[in-house]
Parts: structure tokens; C-alpha cells; sequence
């Protein structure tokens, strides 16, 4: 370490470097940030992803259209996988939807300051993935007339839904889920909203941006306020994070199918969601910090931390793989072992090694320090553990129930072209949403960042390591 | 550039205290160890010694493996307000080599505590039959040579790797420990799982639970985290690390021992719920046993006693800020942590009711004064804070908002 650069190196690697790169300062960062969605038209590249995406969208909305003129039959469902797409969709997207929750508020009860670089970006894309996963169980019902049957509305034949089961558990764990994330996400973005507000040029721009902003002012007992509620919704949704993907795992471990039927399932499904959800924001956030001009700050650093999280919760996945196959032979059950074994080896062997391959070993690239700060590299495994989790959940879902106790009622699932398109549309719906966040609202959260900068802080020369990763 | 806070004059050498602390250890395992053998040599019998001897080490070692996890969770994270925390859980980590010694009698004692799968009529069980290739007793004790031995390299290694710090001020020791840190947790997981199922799940071969595992770390992981507050407490009492050690980080320990509290329950609440609402025979027979006789009163306090209480009593930043309270809710989470583990195993022998014996207290005497002695005698070795941890005035000045 004789060499000043490597000592430079040693220091940064203790005590980190700083959050906002490019020497920008507030000004700097409510330029980059606004310029965005106050550019007066989008740029061509946006127009063109908007009218794919939104295609997609269209497309899940047809479907949806025929499953309801048609019936259910036009999907692969049947003796014995009742449970096909629309349930692995649900809770590939519901997975999803755990970064950004995550991120705003156990890394802030964590003091993870380098957060606030991608947090308002990450909730968005958890409140738009949780809407694609509330379409699913909603067209899954067979009976979409009976949809809100689902609720516990008391209605003359005095029939309540049943609250013993984990599918009504869902219901509330999801809908508490979103509207806790929904409001933690707008309440944030009030001051940036503001800011937009003031520095709005046309009169339809100053209204409903100042309409959303709430009549913000800055004060000091409105900042006040704001970091108070700001810490009590954190704390609130923090169990909120364990719990979503808890009782999704619920409804399938509370059965007694093999390879269901498992007591760890609840946190590996945590640590999954957390995966792939940590995978899907790298996945939109380095294009766009790059088309965006948003490498100050959303820097290297930002994507390198990411990445660790991804290998942590990847190798806490690999974890329970792992335990589950060694407790399935341990267990002396030839039900359970069969399960484990015909996962591996049965017919949908190409699903559970996808799953394998893509979950566990590619994320190993990042024990690598030059692989955690390579984009190439980092793309790639994001787009990798997507598929894989998407496979995970078809792995569970459907070997599962292909094949249970007696061999007379095994059969075999695939899903028909309405099932692919439906789930290819989701992601057009999962885009749509995104691209018009990125157009019209703060991708990220100016005040927060501002309030890392050593700026913020008085008389922040050399005490500045406080603000730092 | 580094800003120079020192909490200059603060006492950060144990100094003669380790020997009183060794002092004090010694003796009460004297009386632990004279006691128990008496009692095991007046007709109590090897039976219920081995019993208590399992119980009391599955405790103390879950004790030293939450303070490893504690030691490398900040070295991995780079934590920097836990740097004046860190040596305490050093000391308690390192314990390791005293279990490794205590682990002897466990393997006197295998044919009373794991006689389940250890009897020729095990093979005739098809239930146990299947699994003898692992539950063997040759292969458990190569297994737990190879699990104490990971555990003696990585609590040793981190120690000696801090404590040389101290002499040397040499950055490249904390870059090195970062770096092996993130490694050692996945040993530590791997490990501490299974030694989980050999150690306490296996006491009934029969019974399966994945997330077993989980549930020893987390129990393991609250008991450190209070234990190690509890150290603090005790040695500021004692005038040592008035200055350096802050409310604030005592602040910070009470929210990892209510996170944990949380998690430990959430992890136990998925075992539960998911083995009652499944009701499969072969699972719901581990907890039938404890929700028979005098068993249910203790389930119903392990509820409340090592849930809702400390759930309640931590939430508010009040007594997380107060030393007295503090101090009262870590004795407590490290009592409700021994009834947790000793309701984990001893309702397997004793279906039929609790059957509480000196002997569980005289052995507890015995092993928390030779873990006491142990880590008295460490403390004196090296200063009470990791003096010239590059993070050191991060921690110091560190403060909660």
C-alpha cells in the first residue's frame, strides 16, 4: 500500500466515497433532475419504448377480454395444475414489488444513506409491479362476477369469505401493501413535487403540480412534520416487507402437497423477493441514469452496493434450495423425496435447472469486485435472475401439482398462447406505467439527496465522511 | 483529516477487573461443577446429567455464534457506529475454543441424549432407518470437529486480526477482514444449520423442519446481542468505557435486540403456524409434546415471555436509552433465550410434563462461570475498544437523530 493511489483506494474502500459525484452542487442536482420532466417533448427513443409498451399493455387487456368472453378454458389450466401463469405471475410480480419498500425503509432504519440515490425510482417500480400483480388473482377466479367476493363485504346472504384461508390473507396483505408503498412514494415526493411546482413555466404545469404538492412550502415545521411521518411510515412498513411475501408463501405452504408444504418457506420467499426485485431495479435503473444523464448521481457506488445485495439474497435463496433438498431426504418422506427428485430430473428438469443456473451460480460473478461495477456484466445477471425467479415460481407452482400422491392423476401443464401473451402484457402494462413515471414525475428524490450532500450539513469541510456510502 | 475525538481519559483497560471477572468465573463454575457432580453421583444418574448438559451448551454456544454473526455482519456492512461495540463481541465470539473443550462430554453423553437413533432398534424404524447414514455417531463427531473447527478458525481470526490492529494501526487488517467476512457468513450459515439439526433436531429423528435452522440462529442472535449489551452495562458500572461507549450505542443495541425479538418471532410464528395448519402427524407430534401437561405453560410463556414482553418493553426509545432498563430487558431476553432452548429439547425426553432438575441450574453455574473466566481473562489481554480501527472516531462521535 506504499503508493498514494492504492492507499487513496484503501481509504475509500473504509470510509467510502461520496454519494454525489461530478462535483454538483443543490442547484446541480434540481437541474438534473427536473430537466427531465420538463423537457417540452419527449425525446424519440421515449416515444418509441412508450408505443411497444403500451402495445403490451393493450395486449394484456385483450386477453383479459377474451378470458372473460371466452371462460378459463383458454388457458393451459386444468386436472391436476389448477394453478398455472396467472399464479406464477402473481408472485414473480408481487416479488417484484419488494425492492422498493426495502429500500425506503429498512435502508433507512439502517441508515443506508446511499439510498436515497435510487429510492423513489425503486417504490415506483414497486407500486407498478404490485398493480401487475393484483391483476392476476383478480382474472384467476374462473367466476370474474364473483371477484369481489374476495373482499369481506357483508352483503343479504350473510356469506363471509374464508378468513382460515391464505388467499383471503393475500387480499389484505397485498392491498396494506400497496396503499402503505403508495403513500410512503407520494408522501416523499411532496417536496420534489414542490419544487417542480416553483419552477414551472406554463400555468397547467404550476396547477397540478402544485395540486399534488399539497400546498408544500419548506418550512420548518412542514420539514418537521414530513421526517417525523417519514420515520413512523418506515417503521410501518418495514414488517410490511417480511409480511407480503410471507403470506404469498402461505398459500402454498399451508397445504400438505409436497414441495409446498415447508416451514422455511416464508423468509426464503422474503429473500427472493428481495432478489429479484433488487435485480429488476438495476435492470431499468442503469439505462436510465445513462439515456437520463444521471451519473452523478446514481453512481457506480449505488449500482456496486445493489449488486451486493443481489449475491446476499441470491446466496440466501441458494441457502434454502439448498435445505429444502437436504430436509426432503432427511425427512425419510418418499413423497417429499420424489418431489425434490422429479423437480431435478422429471419432465420440467429444464425449468428447475433455469432456475438453479440463473439464481444461484450466475450471481456468484459478483463475489467479483470488477464484476459488481462492470454494466455489461451487471445487466446481464439482472436480466438472468429474472427469468430465474419467474422459473422459481413456476417450478413451485406447477411441479408441485403436475405430479402429486397417486400417479393415476399426474398430467402434465403448458400454457397456451393467451398465457404467454397475458404474461408478455404484463410487462407491457409494467412499462407503461414506468415510462410515464419517468416523463412526468422526480425519478429521484432531490430533497433526500440534497440532505446527503455534505452541503447540507454546517460547516461540512473534512467532517464530510458522515454523508458518504 | 480524521477528526480526532478520543474521549480522552476514558478507561478503556480492564485492567485488574479481569481478574476479579476470572475470579468470580472460577469459582462459580467450581460450584457449578462440584454441585452437578455431586448430584450426578448420588443417584440422579448420567441420564438427566447429559440431559442438562446438552441444554446448557446448545445455550452458551448459541451465545458465542451470535456474537461471531455480530462481529461479521459489521465487518461486512462496514459499520461504523458499532467499531466502540465490537471488541466485547470479539471476546464473547472467541468462547469457541471453551466449547470446543465442552463438547467432549456431549459425545460421553450421546447415548442419553441421542439414543433415539443411536439404539440397534433404529434400523428396524423405517422412519429413523433411512436417515442412520447421517445420524451415526462417527460421522456427527467428524461433523463437529469440522463445525468447531470453522468456527474456532473464523472467532480466532477476527479477534487476533483486531487485537493486532491495535499494536499496528495497520488499515490493510480491516480491508482484509471486510473481505473474508462476506465468505465466513456463508461458512457460519452452512454451519450453524446443521449443527442446529444435529444438536437439537436430531433429539427426535423423526421430526423435520427446514427452517430450523433459522430458528437457532435467530434465538442465538437476540441472547448475543443482549449479552453483549449487557457486557457494556457492566463494565461501564465497573468504570470502564464511561465515554467511549454512548448512550447512542447502547441505543443502537436495544434496536438490534428488538429487531431481532421480531424476527426471532417471525421465524418462529412461520414454524408454528405453517406445522399446525398443515397437520401432518409426523410434524405436529413435536409440538403436541409441547402442548401437553406443565409443557403448554411453558409454550404459553415463551409467547409472551420472549415475544410480546421485550416487544413491548423495547418499542419506545425510552428505555432503549436508559442503562437500568436496558440492562433489565437484556437479563431478561437472556434468561427467556435458555427457556427457549431448553424447551426445544427436554420436552423430547420428557413428553409428559416438565421435569425441571437442580441439575439444569447447578451445569448452567458450571459452563456461565468457566464462559465468564474465558472472557474475563481475553478482556484483560487487549483494550476494551479496538484502539486503531480506522472507523474508531466514526464510532465515537456517533450519534442518533
Amino acid at each position: 500500500m506504499g503508493t498514494p493511489t492504492a492507499e487513496k483506494a484503501a481509504e475509500e474502500q473504509i470510509h467510502g466515497v461520496p454519494l454525489v459525484q461530478g462535483g454538483l452542487d443543490f442547484t446541480g442536482v434540481t437541474d438534473t433532475v427536473c430537466s427531465v420532466c420538463e423537457r417540452p417533448g419527449a425525446t424519440k427513443g421515449w416515444y418509441i419504448s412508450f408505443a411497444i409498451a403500451s402495445t403490451g399493455a393493450l395486449t394484456l387487456f385483450a386477453m383479459i377480454i377474451y378470458l372473460f368472453w371466452t371462460g378459463v378454458g383458454v388457458w393451459g389450466v386444468n386436472q391436476p395444475v389448477g394453478w398455472g401463469f396467472a399464479i406464477v405471475n402473481f408472485v414473480f410480480w408481487v416479488g417484484i414489488g419488494h425492492a422498493g419498500t426495502l429500500i425506503s425503509a429498512i435502508l433507512f432504519l439502517f441508515r443506508q444513506r446511499w439510498r436515497t440515490g435510487i429510492n423513489r425510482f425503486a417504490e415506483a417500480m414497486t407500486i407498478f409491479a404490485v398493480i401487475c400483480a393484483g391483476v392476476f388473482p383478480g382474472i384467476h377466479v374462473g367466476r370474474v362476477w364473483f371477484a369481489w367476493w374476495m373482499f369481506p363485504l357483508p352483503y343479504q346472504q350473510l356469506v363471509w369469505p374464508q378468513f382460515r384461508s391464505p388467499l383471503l390473507w393475500d387480499v389484505f396483505a397485498v392491498s396494506t401493501y400497496f396503499t402503505v408503498s403508495l403513500l410512503f412514494w407520494y408522501m416523499g415526493m411532496i417536496p420534489d413535487l414542490a419544487t417542480i411546482r416553483d419552477r414551472a413555466t406554463s400555468t397547467i404545469r404550476r396547477l397540478l403540480y402544485g395540486l399534488f404538492a399539497l400546498g408544500w412550502r419548506g418550512s420548518n415545521r412542514q420539514w418537521h412534520r414530513y421526517e417525523r411521518a417519514y420515520l413512523l411510515l418506515a417503521a410501518l412498513a418495514t414488517p410490511l416487507v417480511l409480511s407480503v411475501h410471507s403470506v404469498v408463501s402461505f398459500d402454498f405452504a399451508v397445504a400438505q402437497v409436497p414441495g409446498w408444504h415447508t416451514t422455511i418457506l416464508p423468509p426464503y420467499f422474503v429473500a427472493g423477493a428481495i432478489f429479484s426485485g433488487f435485480a429488476m431495479v438495476l435492470f431499468l435503473a442503469v439505462p436510465a441514469r445513462q439515456i437520463y444523464g444521471l451519473k452523478n448521481l446514481i453512481t457506480l457506488q449505488h449500482l456496486e452496493n445493489m449488486n451486493k445485495i443481489i449475491l446476499a439474497t441470491g446466496m440466501m435463496v441458494g441457502y434454502a434450495y439448498s435445505t429444502e433438498f437436504f430436509v426432503a431426504w432427511y425427512s425419510g418422506n418418499p413423497y417429499e423425496q420424489f418431489t425434490f427428485m422429479n423437480r431435478a430430473f422429471g419432465p420440467y428438469w429444464w425449468a428447475y435447472w433455469t432456475m438453479a443456473t440463473c439464481n444461484v451460480i450466475i450471481p456468484q460473478v459478483f463475489w467479483i469486485r470488477a464484476a459488481r461495477r462492470s454494466i455489461p456484466v451487471m445487466l446481464t445477471v439482472a436480466f438472468f435472475v429474472n427469468v430465474g425467479m419467474w422459473f422459481e415460481r413456476f417450478v413451485i407452482v406447477v411441479t408441485s401439482l403436475s405430479r402429486d400422491f397417486i400417479p393415476s392423476s399426474w398430467g402434465f401443464y403448458w400454457p397456451t398462447w393467451v398465457d404467454i401473451l397475458t404474461l408478455l402484457g404484463s410487462f407491457g402494462l409494467f412499462f407503461t406505467l414506468f415510462l410515464l413515471f419517468l416523463r412526468f414525475l422526480p425519478m429521484i428524490a432531490m430533497a433526500e439527496v440534497k440532505n446527503v450532500m455534505p452541503q447540507a450539513h454546517a460547516g461540512h469541510h473534512g467532517g464530510h465522511r458522515k454523508e458518504q456510502v | 483529516m480524521h477528526k480526532e475525538i478520543r474521549a480522552v481519559g476514558d478507561n478503556r483497560s480492564t485492567g485488574e477487573l479481569s481478574g476479579k471477572i476470572v475470579r468470580f468465573g472460577v469459582i462459580l463454575a467450581a460450584v457449578g461443577a462440584a454441585a452437578s457432580l455431586i448430584l450426578l453421583f448420588t443417584g440422579t444418574g448420567a441420564e438427566r446429567f447429559f440431559r442438562s448438559y446438552l441444554v446448557n451448551f446448545a445455550y452458551f454456544l448459541s451465545l458465542s455464534l451470535g456474537a461471531l454473526f455480530f462481529v461479521l455482519i459489521q465487518h461486512v456492512t462496514g459499520a461504523k457506529w458499532s467499531i466502540v461495540v465490537r471488541r466485547v463481541a470479539e471476546v464473547l465470539s472467541a468462547n469457541i475454543g471453551l466449547l470446543a473443550i465442552l463438547f467432549i462430554p456431549m459425545i460421553l453423553g450421546m447415548g442419553y441424549t441421542y439414543h433415539e437413533w443411536l439404539t440397534p432398534d433404529a434400523a428396524e424404524d423405517p422412519a429413523i432407518a433411512s436417515k442412520l447414514g447421517f445420524l451415526n455417531r462417527n460421522f456427527f463427531i467428524v461433523r463437529w470437529v469440522v463445525y468447531l473447527g470453522i468456527w474456532y478458525l473464523l472467532t480466532s481470526w477476527f479477534y487476533r486480526g483486531s487485537v493486532r490492529q491495535d499494536e499496528t494501526g495497520d488499515i490493510l487488517l480491516t480491508l482484509r477482514m471486510k473481505r473474508l467476512s462476506a465468505p465466513s457468513l456463508v461458512l457460519f450459515a452452512l454451519t450453524v444449520t446443521f449443527a442446529s439439526f444435529d444438536l437439537l433436531m436430531s433429539i427426535n429423528p423423526r421430526w423435520y423442519s427446514t427452517i430450523f435452522g433459522v430458528y437457532y440462529f435467530s434465538g442465538g442472535a437476540v441472547g448475543a446481542f443482549a449479552l453483549i449489551t449487557a457486557a457494556l452495562i457492566f463494565l461501564q458500572r465497573c468504570g470502564r468505557l464511561g465515554m467511549s461507549v454512548t448512550t447512542e450505542h447502547l441505543h443502537d443495541m436495544g434496536k438490534l435486540i428488538f429487531a431481532f425479538i421480531v424476527f426471532w418471532a417471525y421465524i418462529g410464528f412461520s414454524q408454528y403456524m405453517l406445522i399446525w395448519y398443515g397437520n401432518i402427524p409426523e410434524e405436529t407430534e413435536w409440538f403436541l409434546h409441547r402442548q401437553t401437561g406443565s409443557w403448554t405453560p411453558v409454550s404459553w410463556f415463551i409467547l409472551f415471555g420472549h415475544f410480546a414482553l421485550p416487544f413491548l418493553g423495547l418499542i419506545s426509545r425510552i428505555p432503549k436509552r436508559a442503562k437500568g432498563a436496558l440492562a433489565v430487558g437484556a437479563a431478561w431476553v437472556l434468561f427467556v433465550h435458555w427457556v427457549d432452548i431448553y424447551w426445544i429439547a427436554m420436552p423430547e425426553w420428557y413428553p409428559n410434563g416438565v421435569a425441571f432438575h437442580l441439575l439444569d441450574a447447578t451445569l448452567f453455574a458450571a459452563m456461565a462461570g468457566l464462559f465468564i473466566a474465558a472472557a474475563g481473562r481475553r478482556l484483560g489481554k487487549a483494550s476494551l475498544v479496538p484502539e486503531k480501527d480506522p472507523r474508531l472516531a466514526d464510532s465515537l462521535a456517533f450519534e442518533n437523530f
